[in-house]
């Protein structure tokens, strides 16, 4: 046994006493971070910052758009305006198709309250396996 | 008997700690596993069924919708075998469905709370009601998914036979400005919310995660992988963290309508409290709900604190209400270590008798 284990049987750590320090200083920070992001600066500064973001990036994203669009019908290919067109169109589709299920699910629950359940399919009398038998060994007679 | 020799080199130890730290931050974990049927699709959304496991006498007549919210992926509801609420309450007898509103696309910038209440709401219960000839049922809504169960209870609820609704850390009331960090970062001095979604459409998920992560940077950014590798031995520890991370990195964007309408509507002007908030011209009035209510609120909840929570219980009709207070935070109540104790029993044991 190279190393004597502790009364708990786990072995000594070193770090152990490292480690709860930096879980206190850890919680203190925590809290004065929390503190931090209330407060009226930090909730301005976020916000100036996100906004001189979109001021500066707005102009060459709309650019980028333009000559994207251009680009894109140049080569007779869907822009993005195009796609979105569609699947627009697609979902208002989806959404006529739903009423469509749904006035279905109402004729047939007033057909099945008007005339029962539908009947269960007949059983189709199958021939009896031994005249099948006999008829096939005749056939291999003739 | 000869003794196992255990290799305490602390060179391979080092490689093999880092070798788990780097699966668990580069892969994904196997999550929602519990095995479903789609029921109901309508653009990004999908309406599952879980696969019951008891016999159909057995199980509780009135089904259960999960409705999660509309930024997160719902498998948060699901997570891994042996620590899922699906997998519970499937175990539990109940039939189970959950709405999943999927990721909108640039398409769907547009949609707002309206939609979801009054469209997509709507079509998926009439389709859950038609298939499985049932004529009641019950709603749990978890966050921005209270908030519309919520509203869906107040204008369609009584209509489409809604009997019981269980409300999860929900933010409906907007007046305590001070205490909500939110409300203070949307504040109309600082947050220009036409600009951010003129220029993204929708509100992306990144920004989203940033936002709930923020308000505890310290443990978000930095103690959560501490605590990972104090705990990079326990395979136990390491598979939680690893589905949890899963979850929490994958991010949804909010439609453009529905953001507008959260910041606007309810973050500063807390319309839906006032009872001033219009839904396709029709005011959502909280006292027209009259479905037996369960609120359940997480006592350590920084992204949904009580008082946003509470007072929906004096505002509401239903003769049977209760509210529910538990340890824990906004995810951890229902995906924590205690939930399988404390919360998810607590559901089961109010739901059962008002499910049969």
């Amino acid at each position: 046994m190279g190393e004597d284990p502790t009364q708990d049987g786990k072995r000594f750590d070193p770090l152990d006493a490292w480690r709860g320090v930096r879980d206190v200083y850890m919680d203190a920070w925590s809290k004065n971070m929390v503190e931090m992001v209330n407060t009226e600066a930090y909730a301005q500064a976020t916000g100036a910052m996100l906004d001189t973001y979109l001021t500066a990036s707005t102009p060459f994203r709309e650019a980028l758009e333009k000559a994207m669009v251009r680009t894109l019908e140049q080569l007779a290919m869907p822009t993005r305006a195009d796609v979105v067109s569609i699947a627009e169109r697609m979902t208002n589709i989806e959404m006529r198709l739903d009423d469509l299920d749904a006035k279905l699910d109402t004729i047939q629950r007033l057909i099945t309250q008007a005339v029962g359940p539908p009947p269960q399919p007949r059983k189709v009398q199958q021939p009896a396996k031994k005249a099948v038998a006999a008829k096939k060994a005749k056939r291999g007679k003739k | 008997m000869a003794e196992a020799t255990v290799i305490t080199d602390p060179y391979t130890e080092a490689a093999e700690r880092l070798k788990t730290l780097t699966k668990v931050m580069t892969t994904k974990a196997a999550i929602a596993q519990t095995p479903k049927e789609l029921v109901w699709t309508l653009n990004k959304a999908k309406l599952y069924r879980y696969t019951p496991v008891l016999p159909k006498e057995k199980r509780h007549p009135i089904p259960l919708v999960l409705v999660f919210a509309l930024m997160n992926r719902p498998y948060i509801l699901d997570l891994r075998p042996g620590h899922s609420f699906v997998e519970y309450m499937v175990n539990k007898g109940y039939d189970l469905y959950l709405l999943d509103w999927g990721a909108p696309g640039p398409e769907d910038k547009n949609l707002k709370f309206d939609d979801y209440t009054l469209d997509y709401m709507p079509r998926a219960i009439r389709k859950l009601k038609a298939t499985f000839g049932v004529e009641q049922f019950s709603l749990l809504g978890w966050c921005i998914g209270a908030i519309l169960t919520t509203i869906y209870a107040a204008l369609r609820g009584d209509q489409d036979g809604l009997r019981n609704l269980i409300l999860l850390t929900a933010p409906l009331d907007f007046s305590n400005k001070q205490g909500l960090t939110f409300a203070r970062w949307t504040d109309e001095r600082y947050f220009d919310i036409d600009k951010v979604l003129a220029a993204f459409g929708n509100m992306p998920g990144e920004m989203i995660d940033y936002g709930a992560k923020a308000l505890k940077p310290v443990e978000n950014y930095i103690g959560n992988y501490v605590k990972l590798w104090d705990n990079i031995d326990d395979p136990r520890i390491v598979e939680s963290w690893h589905a949890m991370n899963t979850w929490v990195t994958d991010n949804v964007p909010l439609a453009g309508g529905a953001f507008r309408q959260l910041i606007v509507d309810l973050y500063r002007k807390d319309k839906l409290m006032r009872g001033e908030l219009v839904i396709r011209g029709e005011r959502v009035d909280l006292s027209r709900i009259h479905a037996n209510l369960l609120t359940v609120i997480a006592e350590d909840d920084h992204i949904t604190p009580s008082c946003q929570s509470e007072p929906i219980m004096s505002k509401v009709s239903s003769a049977d209400k209760e509210l529910f207070k538990v340890r824990g935070g906004h995810i951890g109540i229902m995906a924590g270590s205690g939930a399988s104790k404390f919360t998810w029993p607590h559901i089961d044991g109010w739901l059962a008798p008002r499910s049969k």
